[in-house]
């Protein structure tokens, strides 16, 4: 039988030291591969880094830009928002970090200051539009992509502000820590619909719900939650809820 | 629908009255059982009520404002873009919270259909009627009570509540700005020179 090392005491002194130059030539390529790796991921930093700050006008002025770039990051397994320093990639190459905390103080600002009005609970676009307001900008350059961004930052402060999907497209903000149970959630969304009006027989007749399901999630969001209004005044219904941050208000 | 401001055509004044877009709400007609939504409620009909008043120059209103139409409180008591108006009960309840607030007194006393409304304060009141006497020169001269209620020509006291007159000039008479001097028919008052802070 034919032996690579042959046969005899000396082959064991070859193999051992044939299987050494074999380990030492593997780790010689992969450290050659993770050489390359590092180079690689340097060049792909320097980069971005050089794409971000060419385009930072671009990126900070226009939102479909950040949000383009918002979504390469994403693709690409990086999270600007996350990085060695406090505000991580936005704060260390686009000086985005404070914009961002700006932007949070501001919803913070538009939240707290229309909560007696709808029990804590804003449409995504209302806040859209205060905000901007608030800063004195046009329409347009605060995008609704930056506020669930910078709600994100406020996450850490435990406040319990959180983005709401109630369908058909239309978010909320939440900015009281509660539970929203999904009974609530469809009520949302009818009353996001029907311009801030839900009443029992709408949810009975839309849902299919029995009329005690309708009246215990309306009941909790009035009584318990402070989330609706009540009106005892209803043309069709004789009494009807409405939920204020679906209402849409001119001012 | 969208809930906006709306101009009234408010009557014999050449400026409209701008109803607040909450005014628009159809919720906003109707008790809440919710006491914190309550208190948003009645806190912005507080305002509404003192800001209608003022730009009016009303000093009165009554429970039944709300029960019967024709009233110079319509335009904001009812709102028949969308049907709505505030029930009496409701009024009452928001008017008994505004006395707590001092922001009206219940005229006469006792009782709390009626009452006079504080769009100013008494002591705002005596700084106006000060004001108003010595711009005038009417300084050191004596006046019937009648005759700055209602003066020959149009002043911002022109309609002045008896009630809410007296407190003022009782105000003014601690601070030796106001003297109150009986007269043939009545009362009078002389105002005399003086700063407010004597």
């Amino acid at each position: 039988m034919h032996r690579l090392g042959g046969v005899g005491l000396a082959a064991f002194d070859r193999q051992q030291l044939s299987q050494r130059s074999f380990a030492e030539l593997s780790s010689e390529l992969s450290q050659a591969q993770v050489d390359l790796l590092h180079a690689q991921l340097d060049q792909f930093r320097t980069a971005l880094v050089r794409f971000a700050s060419t385009h930072r006008d671009s990126i900070r002025r226009d939102p479909n830009f950040r949000h383009a770039f918002q979504q390469m990051c994403a693709k690409i397994g990086v999270d600007p928002l996350a990085g060695p320093r406090k505000g991580g990639w936005w704060a260390e190459i686009l000086n985005l970090g404070d914009w961002q905390y700006e932007l949070g103080v501001q919803i913070v600002d538009v939240c707290v200051s229309t909560r007696e009005r709808n029990g804590g609970l804003i449409e995504m676009g209302e806040l859209v539009r205060l905000v901007s307001k608030l800063r004195g900008v046009a329409g347009g350059v605060i995008a609704e992509d930056d506020v669930i961004r910078s709600i994100k930052t406020l996450k850490p402060l435990g406040a319990g502000y959180e983005v709401i999907d109630v369908g058909s497209g239309k978010k909320m903000v939440r900015s009281v820590p509660m539970q929203l149970d999904e009974d609530q959630a469809v009520v949302l969304a009818i009353a996001n619909q029907e311009g801030g009006r839900v009443s029992e027989q709408l949810l009975v007749s839309r849902k299919a719900w029995m009329p005690e399901r309708a009246k215990a999630a309306l009941e909790n969001m009035l009584l318990r939650d402070g989330l609706c209004w009540l009106d005892d005044q209803d043309e069709v219904n004789g009494v009807a809820y409405w939920v204020p941050s679906a209402m849409h208000w001119d001012e | 629908m969208s809930l906006s401001p709306h101009t009234t055509p408010s009557g014999n004044l050449l400026l409209g009255f701008l109803l607040p877009s909450i005014h628009a709400a159809p919720p906003f007609f109707t008790q809440q059982p919710n006491p914190a939504t309550q208190a948003i409620v009645t806190e912005q009909w507080s305002r509404l009520i003192l800001s209608y008043a003022r730009h009016r120059q009303l000093f009165t209103v009554r429970v039944e404002d709300a029960e019967v139409t024709g009233g110079e409180w319509d335009e904001i008591l009812r709102n028949d873009r969308i049907n709505r108006r505030l029930r009496s009960s409701h009024l009452a309840y928001i008017l008994e919270q505004m006395a707590a607030k001092n922001q009206l007194v219940y005229d006469p006393p006792k009782q709390s259909r009626s009452a006079l409304l504080y769009w100013r304060t008494p002591e705002e009141w005596a700084e106006v009627l000060h004001e108003w006497a010595s711009t005038t020169g009417q300084l050191n001269t004596i006046l019937t009570f009648y005759e700055i209620i209602e003066p020959p020509v149009p002043s911002p006291l022109s309609g002045i509540p008896m009630q809410i007159l007296r407190k003022a000039i009782h105000i003014l008479t601690k601070t030796n700005r106001a003297q109150i001097i009986a007269v043939a028919d009545g009362e009078g008052v002389r105002f005399l020179p003086g700063n407010a802070g004597k």
